[in-house]
């Protein structure tokens, strides 16, 4: 197979190549049709659909329908969402597969070149691999490339098959914390010698499309965030898309061992440190912004959030509002008790004014019909914040990973659930 | 040994025996980009959010408050007065003796012996090695903190690491997770099996009767120790068939408990907290009255080293 330029960017849709696609590229309600259907049945290829014609054009849709694929998932879905997972999946399962068929193909070069692009790799001598001045025990050879053939499912081994399952490169452990911070790679599955995780083949090929899955992810929360920002209701194409997607994601059960990924309840030990500041009250000058702005946006799309279609009101989401009453109105009303002075007493209109930012209207006994009557305010993001109420935003370390104090939420409670919290 | 001092003996402390000098490079060197916080007279660390820009007027301030305790952030700040603009942090264990899953003596909760501060030590020898020669980590230093061991590594590779990466390292250099590969010469594999000996060895009845339940199994694994020992430490678990009145479903639990106890080897706490402040080396532990020191080798740390003068004078 002769491999054309910018190949690349079928296998790293972040790549240099992939981004001068995405910015020649028209606005998406002038994309072809095909390319709006292959951002759906990506997600649902098998591993043979997942080759790809090496030729320009196919190239092109593929990074088109990539980025399609993920503003259409930041409309109707939140970060980290079972939606997003999914695609984050689908994406690690088509890399890894074309990675393999490449390498197939005799391009094993091209691979190595396109994975130290964004992890450093090291190749060891396959005869005798060495790692950090110590020798790997032969032994410990036999045991790893079992370990890989047992994961595989392979019991016949034939003379092709055999070098993808010895030790042949190593990675520095601290280059994988992308995967390491999202679950996606156990530490103790590593063997890591002198700071370096030896890998056969089989694994390098498996962590760098880890990798890239987890960078989709990161790259929806990344639009998911812009698009908090604006107004304007996304384009047709991308609720469509991302109605068609949601519509294909497996349903699991809504929780397991009592702690649910997709809304559920409130989880106040992920909140960011700005709604815990407002939790505690504010002072007077900042009490609006606090509490009818921030808080009421965040508590409300935290606990009601998009479940694959465009959301405009809470009913979009839940038929049941008695959550609202029961979790997320005591939330709002306690901290602005808690205010100096308290918010709600000397003015007890800003009362219906909380119902009135969730799109309930103006109203003190909410229903599940009134949504809608109002506008259901966003989240506002950390820029804004730090605008608007400066005090509010004392950013911990994690902050520096997100730019909407609902990503933190929807993030932190992620890498705590797949880092088997509970 | 280990008795609270008194207000006259911190301020003789701080005024005749405190040296900048004994506060560690690691922390002198970015001085000025650290949260400072103490606890000034026994009711807590209030006194937060302090910043020094130069070593002198640290020692103005230690000199003329004589606090109870002092404490340093591991992280570094742009603005450490206000906690803000996060830059890194050390990725740092501690090892409390009064907390170790399994003691070697008979010091009531809360407290320590010198035994228990012996074992505490050992365990940091071991996570230190694990470290360095599996993490390949560099600039790991030791700090003995009056009731254990603190270890902070000041490596540029993992000052930038969250709080899951960092629960994941806890994971691996404890052994609290009981790999599906046992055997392997080097890797997470001997790290479990050294843990996990070592676990073994400690364990008491009370700590298996957790998992096992039956009063005749227990005895057996008790009577066997050094068969089941040899097992762990060859990693053959399978073996155990050659062990009578032993399963290896027995033999999984047990491996199972031993790798819960691991995680409590060290506060996780701690480390996952990258905005945690921890005990200034240097300053005095009123609660022990023990110097909080940098301690160069574990090897050769002797714990008069870390008796401040007041003690050694007749005040114990
Ligand atoms: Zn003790």
């Amino acid at each position: 197979m002769a491999l054309i330029p910018g190949y690349r960017a079928a296998l790293d849709p972040f790549s240099k190549e992939a981004k001068e696609i995405a910015e020649a590229a028209p606005s998406f309600d002038k994309i072809p049709r095909d390319v709006v259907d292959l951002a759906v049945t990506r997600l649902k290829w098998s591993d043979r659909e997942r080759a790809l014609n090496p030729s320009p054009e196919a190239v092109n849709s593929e990074v088109l329908s990539f980025y399609l694929m993920s503003q259409a998932l930041a409309s109707v879905s939140y970060p980290y969402s079972r939606e997003v997972h999914f695609a984050g999946q689908s994406m690690k399962n088509t890399v890894r597969y074309r990675i393999y068929d490449l390498f197939k193909k005799g391009e094993e070069k091209f691979c190595l070149e396109t994975i130290a692009r964004i992890v450093k790799i090291n190749e060891l001598d396959v005869a005798k691999p060495r790692v950090a001045g110590v020798e790997i025990p032969q032994q410990d050879i036999f045991k790893i490339r079992d370990k890989r053939l047992q994961k595989d499912g392979v019991v016949e081994v034939d003379s092709w098959l055999l070098p993808q399952y010895l030790p042949k490169y190593a990675v520095h452990w601290t280059g994988l914390s992308p995967i390491l911070r999202h679950g996606r790679l156990d530490m103790t599955d590593m063997y890591l010698v002198g700071g370096w995780a030896v890998l056969t083949t089989r694994d390098l090929w498996d962590i760098y499309a880890e990798l890239i899955g987890a960078k989709t992810e990161e790259y929806i929360q990344s639009v998911y965030e812009r698009m908090l920002e604006t107004s304007a209701p996304p384009l047709p194409v991308l609720t469509e898309v991302g109605g068609r997607i949601s519509s294909l994601v497996p349903k699991a059960p809504e929780s397991r061992g009592g702690f649910s990924m997709q809304g559920g309840k409130l989880r106040p030990e992920f909140f960011p440190p700005c709604i815990n500041l407002v939790l505690g009250g504010v002072g007077s000058g900042m009490r609006n912004f606090a509490i009818v702005m921030l808080l009421t946006s965040f508590l409300t799309y935290a606990r009601f959030p998009p479940r694959g279609r465009l959301v405009t009101k809470i009913s979009d989401t839940t038929d049941d509002i008695s959550p609202l009453k029961e979790e997320v109105a005591p939330l709002i009303f306690e901290a602005a008790d808690k205010c100096n002075p308290p918010f709600f007493r000397d003015q007890p209109q800003e009362k219906t004014n909380v119902y009135y930012h969730m799109g309930l209207g103006m109203t003190t006994e909410p229903k599940i019909g009134d949504s809608g009557r109002s506008k259901w305010y966003r989240c506002p993001n950390c820029t804004k914040v730090q605008i608007s109420a400066p005090p509010l935003c004392r950013p911990d370390e994690f902050c520096r990973s997100i730019k909407n104090p609902l990503t933190y939420y929807f993030r932190k409670k992620s890498e705590s659930y797949k880092n088997g919290g509970s | 040994m280990f008795r609270k001092s008194t207000a006259e003996e911190r301020i003789r402390f701080y005024r005749e025996e405190w040296n900048r000098r004994d506060v560690p490079d690691f922390i002198m060197h970015t001085l000025s980009l650290r949260e400072f916080g103490f606890d000034l007279d026994g009711s807590g660390p209030n006194c937060r959010y302090n910043q020094f820009m130069m070593a002198e007027q640290l020692e103005d301030f230690l000199k003329n408050k004589a606090p109870y305790s002092a404490y340093a952030s591991v992280a570094l700040y742009e603005k450490p007065s206000k906690r803000e603009d996060w830059l890194k942090a050390e990725l740092v264990f501690d090892i409390d003796a009064k907390d170790l899953p399994l003691k070697p003596c008979k010091c009531s909760a809360g407290e320590v012996c010198e035994k228990c501060i012996e074992e505490a030590r050992v365990v940091a020898a071991g996570l230190a090695d694990t470290l360095k020669n599996d993490l390949g980590l560099r600039n790991v230093n030791f700090v003995y903190s009056g009731r254990g061991f603190h270890i902070r590594v000041f490596d540029d590779s993992v000052m930038q690491l969250g709080q899951s990466e960092r629960s994941q390292v806890i994971n691996y250099i404890t052994g609290a997770t009981v790999p599906p590969q046992m055997t392997m010469n080097l890797g997470y594999s001997r790290v479990f099996r050294e843990r996990a000996a070592r676990a073994f060895e400690r364990l008491d009845e009370s700590k298996v009767t957790e998992v096992v339940k039956s009063k005749r199994v227990v005895q057996k694994i008790f009577s066997e120790r050094e068969k089941i020992l040899g097992i762990i430490k060859s990693g053959r678990i399978e073996d155990i068939s050659n062990v009578e009145g032993v399963g290896l479903e027995t033999m999984k639990k047990l491996l199972g408990q031993i790798a819960k106890l691991n995680s409590g080897l060290t506060d996780g706490k701690v480390t996952v907290d990258t905005k945690r402040i921890l005990r200034l080396p240097s300053s005095l532990h009123t609660g022990v009255s023990m110097k909080c020191i940098l301690v160069r080798s574990l090897d050769s740390f002797k714990l008069e080293d870390a008796v401040p003068k007041f003690m050694r004078e007749g005040g114990a």
